[in-house]
């Protein structure tokens, strides 16, 4: 291609010497000219005619709905003509963005008029083709359907420990809680796990083992209202814009107002803070414990607080990594979540080797800076909200980092306040609302239920009308994400089906999961079903690829990161034969459970009656009633008195389900989403801004579930009254240092993430030209002095190598990231500089997720 | 030499000298190459050899099309279609053969001009995050940055305005190449002449700028959707980038 150019180049280059020298002007015209770009612009939706001054222009049809792309979960508003969306803008009537968005959002129509949508379903019938361009052909519904369910029932039937879903936090919430409850309780099955594991599980983590709720308690708002951000191994201004938009309005409005930014390299986050402190990864640990001894070792911490709302455990420590498939049973594995009951006492003794002068020597960060960080928290007026992702989520002791987070702000008090608060940020726009609120998780039933605690399978059953004791066959977790796929790769999965993802892209150690290392070549033998909207490089493994509806081309709803749920109504039909997931998950359900009774009625018939008339195979209403619906039987997981059986099991056993508390459908289409719990009041539903604190309920405040079930007047008016005797926990977490440890044949730190322009794999934004013109390839992001030392030129090609894979790819010095000496970076966006061939898999031992952020590795001049 | 032809001669030369006039006038808002100094002693130096154009790695040179006279065949870029990547050893330079190109000492000396941002175009002035042409920027925070304020009416949104510097910027161009915007027209452009440059970009600094106005085809009511503070939409009946 370069060279087709490039002589193209030299001979129009001739060409034009020659005719100045003395030929014609005329033979100029035509070869002379730039060479062209393929752009592509000729996409259908790019051009949708609207045809000017026709007389009888139809109809405008404009609905509320909410961006595909991030967890920011900003409300847009589409507008439809002729049945194609013919703009998209922001929804003033959404709170959690108030009518803005980024570029993702500007061109978000677009992204369903791409011009290799995928709309018709798809066969490999030869396993050899896979990984290649070749092998897929086009068939019918029925075609398609029968294998995949004949494929499954079989995999079922022979051995159900070796089928798994992996799902996604893109999957609606009503889509993921029908898929949960057709895998959990149709196949009795838990091994389904979402992406949202590889992104998520650390935060989740975090927040059961401290509050035994999940999800932030504070929201948004707090963006209005702190006088400290500090944002920890987080790019905002990239990741998630909108809200980053809102942090700098509020420190626009006042001066005072600071944002320290705690990182291992500067990025566009780094570059509008006040202070940058740079750490070396993973002492990101030792720096929360650092500020936690200096409040308690001076006195400074908040009494108050600790008096009247904290516990204090010691947690397991020396835990390893899991270097080996066997880790999870290991007798480090094993023990790796167990935690003791400590004194507060217990707690400053183990944290006082934190001192400034050891952190600062570890962490690489000044003693100056780590003092001021310290001062900030001892100072009683200050308000601070602390904003994380990825880099503490992706981290090896990704569990730990989140209870240190939530350490500080508790020992501090810098808690419950607006404007005080520890916030972890998602990444997905359902991260919260399906992976976590539905629990698509091997481990979890909806609403934050455990598959291994009895009255949660009690609770479940009574809602999904099972026998009693049904639920027991799942009483064990089954396979989280990354023994998902190491078991794949091992040839141990018989049948994998996953919606909402790309896995062959974003899972770490693709050499070994694609079967690359010629070693692991399971990925052959798994028959893999694929609900996909574009081709994609998972698609190139699938056996079958269902071609599914896209964004609102069906309704459905997400839920964002401060717990606001918003509904996205239908607005266009699905493209060529694509076909919404549940009709697809019902076509499935039904062959798969044949003949399978439950309390003996038909199986499927007792699951999914309530939406599916079996006599004319359809849906019992239209997207929205079918939607409402299934909300209304979600809705009785946090309002248990809408079924008798399940208010008395949340009643006896003292479940407080009501903490999560979700209103009517409908009410969420009205108010442009609720952020929940939704409390009703005066016929009103409304929102919970500021979970766990009291206050009036108008203003946001969680003036009903603590009357319900809290105390009042405690300090800073909080009352936690889901965690476990009222007190959430602080849990002592050491300093342990990452799974992998620069060395002299692998001296760099190789960290991943995303950037603005793209979204995740990158499989819907790069359809989008605009888009893909912005930001074209992905970079290797280096220091200049670490390419001086290798003699790499910016934009020269290199071969990044690790232990586990390499890849090439072009490094640039531009600073947009602006890795320190001995640390690069790179986004994972592009398919054809696929880095997560040489992505390390070792996760955090508690939350099963992996450490996308400290691989290390060596650089190859090319 | 006779008479009749020293008269020819120069007329010849009288001819010549209008003809690189002519082309001076017409080409001199075309982008030349990194060390390529004014329109004359570029045009004076070019042989047109094309060893620039092969030198770049990225194709981003070609020749000029449709000038006329002394300029045509001599090198060009169109940034939108393939920006100049400030090559760290400016392998252009170093392969012309006449000092048309002159040498740099560092690629930040590089100045085939400036870039101008049209603000009633640019969606990062209306406060959508967008700010593609800064992140794209080789020198970012060098030759371009980011002013922060307040959006006009609105608490919660700030506008990330990108501002070129006009002493760094090298006129690269890939911040026109990145651009989103493109309807009616690209809402970022190179400017050779850096003098006009900065005068536009007063100009544009002293805008009024129209408050964003809603498409024809808004199918809400307009004005309580712009009462209610929305950003508002993108045309998607205008082609996109």
């Amino acid at each position: 291609m370069e060279i087709t150019r490039r002589s193209f180049v030299k001979s129009a280059a001739i060409a034009a010497a020659m005719a100045a020298a003395g030929g014609s002007l005329a033979a100029l015209s035509g070869c002379a000219q730039a060479p062209e770009k393929e752009t592509g612009t000729e996409g259908a939706g790019t051009r949708t005619g609207t045809t000017a001054n026709v007389p009888d222009e139809p109809e405008v049809v404009v609905t509320s709905s909410v961006c595909r792309y991030c967890g920011c979960g900003c409300g847009v508003l589409v507008s439809v003509k002729d049945g194609k969306i013919i703009q998209v803008a922001g929804d003033p009537e959404n709170r959690s963005n108030r009518g803005l968005n980024c570029i993702k959002g500007y061109y978000l129509g677009d992204l369903l008029y791409g011009k290799d949508r995928l709309t018709k379903p798809l066969i490999r019938e030869d396993a050899s083709t896979k990984g290649t361009d070749e092998g897929l052909r086009e068939a019918t519904w029925d075609e398609a359907l029968d294998l995949v369910a004949s494929k499954l029932r079989e995999a079922w039937k022979a051995d159900k420990s070796r089928i798994a879903f992996w799902g996604s936090g893109q999957q609606p919430i009503t889509e993921g809680y029908l898929t949960s409850k057709f895998w959990k309780a149709g196949l009795l099955s838990n091994n389904i796990d979402p992406n949202a594991r590889m992104c998520m599980a650390s935060a989740v983590v975090g927040f059961m083992n401290v509050f035994q709720t999940d999800e932030p308690a504070g929201c948004y708002d707090d963006l209005d209202n702190a006088d400290l951000f500090i944002t920890w191994g987080a790019n905002m201004a990239e990741a998630h814009p909108m809200l980053y938009s809102r942090l700098t309005a509020h420190k626009l409005q006042d001066e005072s107002v600071r944002h320290i930014d705690i990182t291992t390299m500067k990025t566009r986050t780094s570059a509008s803070a006040d202070t940058v402190m740079i750490f070396k990864p993973g002492t990101d640990l030792a720096i929360a414990n650092c500020v936690a001894n200096y409040l308690i070792e001076n006195d400074k911490y908040d009494h108050q607080f600790v008096e009247d709302h904290l516990q204090f455990k010691m947690g397991a420590e020396n835990i390893g990594n899991a270097y080996e498939d066997t880790y999870d049973k290991s007798e480090d594995g094993a023990r790796s979540g167990d935690t003791t009951p400590s004194t507060f006492e217990e707690y400053a003794e183990r944290l006082s080797e934190y001192t400034i002068d050891y952190v600062s020597e570890l962490s690489g960060v000044s003693k100056e800076d780590l003092t001021m960080l310290c001062e900030a928290f001892a100072d009683p007026e200050l308000k601070i909200m602390s904003l994380w992702t990825m880099g503490v989520n992706q981290h090896n002791r990704g569990t730990w980092m989140n209870h240190n987070l939530h350490n500080l702000h508790l020992i501090s008090g810098k808690y419950g306040k607006p404007g005080c608060t520890a916030f972890s940020l998602t990444g997905q726009p359902s991260a919260c609302g399906t992976a976590r609120e539905v629990g698509t998780f091997s481990h979890r039933l909806p609403a934050d239920l455990v598959v291994n605690n009895e009255s949660h399978r009690r609770f479940t059953e009574a809602i999904w009308d099972l026998p009693e004791g049904y639920l027991d066959e799942i009483a064990s977790p089954g396979f989280h994400t990354i023994k998902i796929f190491r078991e794949m790769s091992k040839g141990n999965i018989d049948f994998l089906w996953s919606a909402h993802n790309n896995w062959a892209q974003s899972l770490p150690n693709l050499t070994r999961f694609l079967g690359r290392d010629g070693e692991h070549m399971g990925i052959f033998d798994t028959f893999i079903t694929v609900n996909e909207v574009y081709p994609t490089i998972t698609t190139k493994y699938a056996d079958v690829v269902f071609p599914v509806a896209l964004w609102v081309e069906r309704e459905g709803q997400y839920g964002n990161a401060e717990r606001r749920t918003t509904v996205f109504q239908k607005a266009v039909e699905p493209m060529g034969d694509a076909k919404w997931d549940v009709w697809v998950l019902m076509q499935v359900a039904k062959r798969v459970l044949k003949d399978e009774t439950i309390d003996g009625e038909d199986a499927f018939e007792h699951l999914f009656g309530f939406i599916w008339d079996t006599k004319e195979d359809t849906f019992k209403g239209n997207d929205r009633e079918i939607n409402r619906a299934i909300w209304e039987e979600y809705r009785i997981f946090s309002n248990p008195q809408m079924k008798e059986a399940a208010a008395a099991i949340n009643e006896s056993a003292g479940l407080h389900m009501e903490a999560k508390q979700l209103a009517p459908y409908d009410e969420y289409i009205e108010q442009h989403g609720i952020t929940w719990p939704v409390r009703e009041v005066d016929g009103k539903w409304l929102a919970t801004k500021w979970r766990f604190t009291d206050g009036p309920q108008e203003e946001g405040y969680d003036e009903v579930g603590i009357e319900m079930y809290g105390k009042h007047g405690l300090a800073n008016n909080m009352s936690f009254y889901k965690s476990a005797g009222q007190k959430p926990s602080v849990v002592f977490r050491p300093y342990e240092p990452p799974a992998e440890i620069p060395d002299e044949e692998y001296p760099f730190y190789f960290c991943t993430g995303r950037l603005l322009e793209h979204w995740h794999t990158g499989s819907m934004t790069r359809r989008v030209d605009a888009l893909n013109r912005a930001l074209p390839e992905a970079l290797l992001y280096m220091n200049e002095a670490d390419c001086k030392s290798l003699d790499i030129k910016d934009g020269e090609k290199v071969r990044l190598v690790t232990r586990h894979g390499s890849v090439e790819i072009k490094a640039t010095t531009s600073a947009r990231v602006a890795p320190p000496q001995g640390i690069v970076y790179a986004p994972f966006f592009a398919e054809e500089t696929l880095i997560n061939l040489a992505v390390e898999d070792y996760y955090c031992p508690l939350s099963k997720e992996t450490d996308y952020k400290k691989t290390c590795a060596k650089i190859e001049k090319l | 030499m006779k008479t009749s032809e020293i008269v020819a001669v120069g007329a010849g030369a009288v001819v010549g000298a209008q003809l690189v006039m002519a082309a001076v006038r017409t080409s001199n808002s075309v982008l030349r190459p990194p060390g390529a100094k004014d329109e004359g002693d570029f045009l004076s130096k070019c042989i047109k050899c094309g060893k620039c154009i092969e030198a770049c790695p990225y194709g981003a040179l070609h020749v000029t099309g449709d000038m006329i006279g002394s300029a045509v065949g001599t090198p060009t870029l169109d940034v939108r279609n393939q920006a100049c990547r400030l090559c760290e050893d400016l392998p252009c330079i170093a392969a012309c053969p006449t000092g048309a190109l002159c040498e740099l000492d560092n690629r930040r000396d590089v100045r085939m001009g400036l870039a101008v941002i049209n603000r009633d175009l640019c969606i990062a002035v209306k406060a959508l995050r967008c700010e593609v042409c800064y992140r794209a920027c080789p020198l970012i925070d060098e030759a371009i940055h980011i002013e922060y304020k307040m959006r006009e009416g609105d608490a919660i949104h700030s506008v990330f305005e990108p501002v070129i510097d006009e002493d760094k910027c090298t006129g690269c161009g890939l911040c026109v190449e990145r651009c989103v915007v493109d309807n009616p027209e690209i809402a970022i452009r190179i400017v050779r002449d850096r003098d006009e440059a900065k005068r536009l970009i007063a100009a544009e600094k002293d805008k009024v700028l129209e408050a964003y106005r809603l498409a024809e085809t808004w199918g809400s009511n307009p004005d309580e959707y712009e009462r209610k503070g929305g950003s508002g939409p993108r045309d998607m009946s205008k082609p996109q980038a």
